[in-house]
């Protein structure tokens, strides 16, 4: 960082006597606003979806031990408990999906020509995928796993 | 209007004077003030009848020299953009020098460090060899202009600095301002030195400290929306750093030099 001419003295290791207060940030500064609690929670549906891919690697875990085991498994996640977490993480998948297609637009940016694209179609393309999509998978689980 | 007894509200100033105080400390002013009042206003009615030692930066009373950026309430706000006659529910409001950046007295942020990071970003127009001014200018289309339009209306006032926790945590990341100052000259048609700037957008410091917390956006006053100037740098800096993988990327070196 080069010389400041204004704040600086060369003649003096104290330049005119300045101390700065550092304000400094503290440890529950996400408290402080709904923006940042939003984001706070955005943030944390990280952690319902990281315990479902652990409950889904312990279900591989189960079908490798024979079939016995993985229906154990498979009665043990019709238990409260695993509905509850299943219907926790199933909001926090829907919450971030709606986080992330709302902050979308901003980053797919598409021109064509002197066309930009507005941000509303960007989203709703996003709905209409998402929409499409587990239209899709549930059709498959019907078609193949009647039944359930 | 009437004539009777102007409204009256508390004013709470953060004040902090280096020779003798430790640290911020509060003092309350009671304040008239009308429907037009802004909170600018109010400090200098502070200045001018109550005490005239309080110290804070001021110059255009318009929203275009970003000098009068405090926390107002608790939100990043210019000054002469916030009306008291909003905060009339609540009889008071606080207003303190803006956040994340050291107070230099009272309201004066020390903004030494936000000016370095955006000289750091190289914010002018890099040619690989420059045109003779008897060219004339560089054109550019309206089109061209679009792309990078909304990024140039950053008027310095570092309210996204205090709205972002990622530089309140870690100063040395480059932040909001200086980001989007990257990218706006990085989408300027008539730019060639993006190769400069990606060095300091793909840096730890640079786009990558960001995690879209978005606050910066809403607190801007003039809708330049840095968040999305940087995750729009994140995927350049995807782009990028696939080039540089086949050897594709243009070397910073080699771009006109100015620096």
């Amino acid at each position: 960082m080069s010389a400041d001419p204004v704040h600086s003295n060369p003649k003096s290791s104290n330049p005119i006597n300045r101390r700065p207060y550092v304000q400094p940030q503290p440890s529950n500064w996400w408290l402080k606003n709904r923006a940042y609690r939003f984001y706070m929670l955005r943030e944390a549906t990280s952690v319902p979806i990281f315990a479902y891919a652990l409950v889904l690697i312990w279900g591989l875990f189960r079908l490798s031990q024979g079939q016995a085991a993985f229906t154990d498994w498979l009665a043990l996640m019709a238990s409260p408990v695993m509905m509850l977490l299943h219907l926790l993480v199933v909001a926090a998948a829907l919450l971030h999906a709606y986080t992330w297609f709302d902050l979308t637009p901003k980053i797919l940016v598409l021109r064509f020509g002197d066309f930009r694209v507005p941000d509303l179609w960007v989203k709703l393309a996003h709905y209409g995928g998402f929409v499409l999509t587990s239209g899709a998978l549930i059709c498959l689980a019907y078609v193949f796993l009647p039944g359930v | 209007m009437n004539q009777a007894k102007p409204l009256m509200m508390t004013i709470v100033v953060s004040r902090y004077r280096p020779e003798q105080d430790a640290q911020p400390w509060d003092q309350s002013f009671e304040v008239p003030y009308s429907y037009d009042t802004s909170v600018l206003e109010a400090l200098q009615y502070i200045k001018d009848h109550l005490d005239p030692s309080l110290s804070f930066r001021w110059s255009c009373r318009m929203a275009i020299c970003g000098s009068c950026g405090f926390m107002v309430a608790g939100v990043p706000k210019l000054g002469c953009k916030t009306f008291l006659r909003d905060y009339s529910q609540a009889g008071s409001i606080r207003i303190s020098a803006l956040d994340n950046f050291p107070v230099e007295r009272d309201l004066v942020s020390d903004i030494r460090d936000f000016v370095d990071k955006l000289e750091t970003i190289k914010p002018y127009i890099i040619r690989e060899q420059e045109q003779p001014v008897e060219e004339g200018e560089y054109l550019q289309t309206p089109a061209q202009l679009d792309k990078y339009k909304q990024f140039s209306q950053c008027i310095n006032c570092g309210l996204c600095y205090a709205a972002c926790p990622q530089f309140g945590r870690n100063p040395e990341f480059l932040g909001p301002a200086a980001l989007a100052l990257a990218f706006r000259y990085n989408q300027d048609s008539r730019d060639q030195g993006s190769a400069k700037r990606m060095e300091f957008l793909n840096a730890e410091q640079g786009v990558w400290s960001c995690t879209f917390v978005g606050y910066c956006s809403e607190v801007c006053p003039k809708h330049v929306d840095p968040a999305a100037a940087i995750n729009q740098g994140k995927l350049a800096s995807n782009i990028d750093y696939g080039l540089n993988l086949v050897g594709l990327a243009q070397q910073p070196g080699k771009v006109g030099e100015k620096s």
